[in-house]
């Protein structure tokens, strides 16, 4: 069940690129349990003149209360986060949403990332290998150049193959992930593997695995990110269009994971 | 020249919050208003609903409706702009699923509403009518919604539409009918008349400001329907001087405020204006309890400033002293 409390900023890591790693110390039990894919609203002692709290995937959360965001400066609200220094004040409503279903045993598991959507294919990551499926998890992870794909240490760890691809070549393939992400889907369809993915990343990137998966006809699941005012299902604000009986679902509360066959993007 | 009144401060547990908005009883004058508050269920996660005074509910219609394309929201300066398209269950769903939950709050609800035209307006004030003895407080009419086209505009700006609509409805049910007056117009005195002649127990002063965000980076605007309702702290003022020129110009009429209350400073403000209760909004999304904080801040406020009771407040604001006459020789 979500919760909302206080945390304060532990450590403030800069990745290089603008990526940062915020660690949190909350008082109380944080926010306990989280599915990869579930979010957390994080606002800052930000007085009057920025309302609106902001949503991060969770990038790991631990039973003392501790947890990490990753972000990048992007407007008003990732600014300032991303300025703040240790022992500055948050108020966090979290976790929230939906996330991944776990690896089921049968599916390989390909997880396609790109950008600051890294967190929650992490966090599947991470969950997979300690429940010892690191062998049936692949990262596809694109970025524009090197300095953007980050935490690659991690996946090296937990024995996660990752396959990379940079726009300018400086790390991996040079050009899209979903360049990769084709081949490996015409290899499994080839041998008869069964494969599905999850990918969160910037929307082009989305978009074009949404459309690779239909293609190949593999379960493919999109982690979104839209605007919040709340998330927690009352603003009404996180629309995401569907298909089925209903024209929108909400990104925070019916999501933020949405199977691709039902989002309906052009 | 103006001094503040010298009084003592007092006891907080001796501040006698109650209020009166007509004949309706608040056992505090802050609740928490439609649109930001969806059917309360949400809340019960966060805090206890059953502290609240009261609550407005997401504004229903006759039928069910699904809302605008996105994006529907977007930050500003000091507030948020939205445009959700009166999405909500419809009545006959709210009667059934969300009500009973309500009810059992034991809080004074509020059901805001509205139509897509005349007749729905009166369709849903029937239906809800229904709710009468099974939770329902008070019906909000919203005439001022701006995300709603087929000429909705008129009920909210056009005195003479809105005084029709307003009496139509009223001649409906037996609940309580508040008017939830838009800014969006000329003369705000003109409008609360309008429905106040009709028999509209009281106005909610003020809902969004019509306004508009644009991304330059991409040229396109940020709300999808180009133009969306300004909410927050941006807006407080504009909702402060609507409800003091109502307050001031009707003094028979109840008023119930709103307009970016983020503390008990903002709720003692719009209570001085002339509002007798007042609601909470767009903090809420931050906040979930905001409303409970904004009690406890104008309980802490009031006896800081030595004031007894909610009652005595109300209106309360005097002008500036006017100056000395100047002498010029």
């Amino acid at each position: 069940m979500p919760s909302q409390f206080s945390a304060r900023v532990d450590t403030n890591r800069d990745l290089g690129g603008g990526y940062v790693v915020l660690e949190f110390a909350a008082e109380g039990g944080g926010l306990g349990d989280v599915v990869a894919g579930q979010f957390a609203m994080l606002r800052g002692d930000w007085g009057r003149e920025l309302l609106n709290p902001r949503a991060f995937s969770v990038l790991w959360s631990a039973p003392d209360g501790r947890f990490a965001v990753l972000l990048k400066a992007y407007g008003r609200g990732t600014t300032r986060l991303v300025a703040s220094q240790p022992g500055a004040r948050v108020t966090v409503t979290g976790p929230l949403g939906h996330g991944f279903a776990p690896p089921d045993g049968v599916r390989t598991q390909l997880l396609v990332a790109g950008g600051v959507g890294l967190p929650p294919l992490h966090l599947q990551a991470r969950q997979s290998a300690a429940r010892g499926h690191a062998g049936v998890t692949e990262l596809y992870y694109g970025g524009r150049n090197r300095d953007d794909l980050v935490m690659l240490d991690d996946f090296a760890a937990w024995g996660v193959r990752a396959v990379l691809a940079t726009e300018d070549g400086s790390a991996g393939i040079r050009g899209f992930v979903t360049a990769a992400l084709e081949e490996r889907l015409v290899e499994a369809q080839r041998s008869g593997e069964q494969v599905e993915i999850l990918s969160c990343g910037p929307t082009p990137m989305l978009a074009a695995v949404r459309k690779i998966g239909l293609r190949f006809e593999v379960p493919t699941w999109l982690c979104l990110e839209e605007e919040m005012a709340c998330g927690f299902g009352v603003c009404l604000g996180c629309a995401v269009p569907v298909h089925g009986p209903r024209p929108y679902l909400y990104c925070c509360s019916d999501g933020p994971v949405f199977e691709a066959k039902q989002v309906r993007w052009p | 020249m103006t001094a503040a009144p010298r009084t003592a401060a007092i006891d907080p547990a001796s501040v006698d919050l109650r209020t009166r908005m007509g004949a309706l009883e608040l056992g505090d004058p802050i609740l928490a208003a439609s649109g930001c508050f969806a059917y309360g269920q949400q809340f019960a996660d966060f805090m206890d609903l059953r502290r609240l005074a009261g609550l407005s509910t997401k504004g229903i219609s006759p039928k069910p409706r699904f809302g605008n394309p996105l994006p529907r929201i977007c930050e500003t300066a000091s507030g948020m702009l939205n445009s959700i398209g009166l999405e909500n269950v419809g009545a006959e769903a709210f009667l059934a699923e969300k009500l009973p939950f309500l009810r059992e709050l034991g809080v004074s609800v509020w059901v805001n509403f509205f139509g897509e035209d005349f007749a729905a307006y009166v369709e849903c004030a029937r239906l809800l009518e229904a709710g009468r003895g099974q939770g329902i407080a008070v019906l909000e009419m919203n005439i001022s919604c701006p995300n709603i086209k087929k000429g909705g505009i008129e009920f909210g700006t056009v005195p003479e539409v809105a005084h029709r609509l307003t009496r139509a409805c009223v001649d409906v049910t037996d609940l309580p009918i508040v008017v939830k007056l838009t800014p969006n117009v000329a003369d705000i005195v003109g409008m609360a008349d309008a429905v106040a002649q009709a028999g509209a127990a009281g106005v909610s002063l003020i809902n969004t400001i019509t306004g508009m965000a644009i991304d330059v980076r991409t040229r396109r605007p940020r709300i999808a329907t180009m133009y969306g309702g300004l909410s927050g702290p941006a807006i407080k003022p504009v909702a402060l001087r609507m409800v003091h020129q109502v307050a001031t110009a009707l003094p028979g009429l109840a008023i119930c405020g709103m307009g970016g209350i983020v503390s008990g400073e903002d709720a003692l403000e719009f209570i001085m204006a002339g509002a007798s209760c007042v609601q909470v909004g767009t903090a809420n999304f931050a906040r979930p309890d905001a409303a409970l904080v904004v009690v406890d801040e104008l309980r802490a406020r009031m006896a800081e400033l030595g004031i007894a009771s909610v009652s005595e407040i109300v209106g309360c604001i005097r002008p500036i002293a006017p100056e000395a006459p100047q002498v010029t020789e």
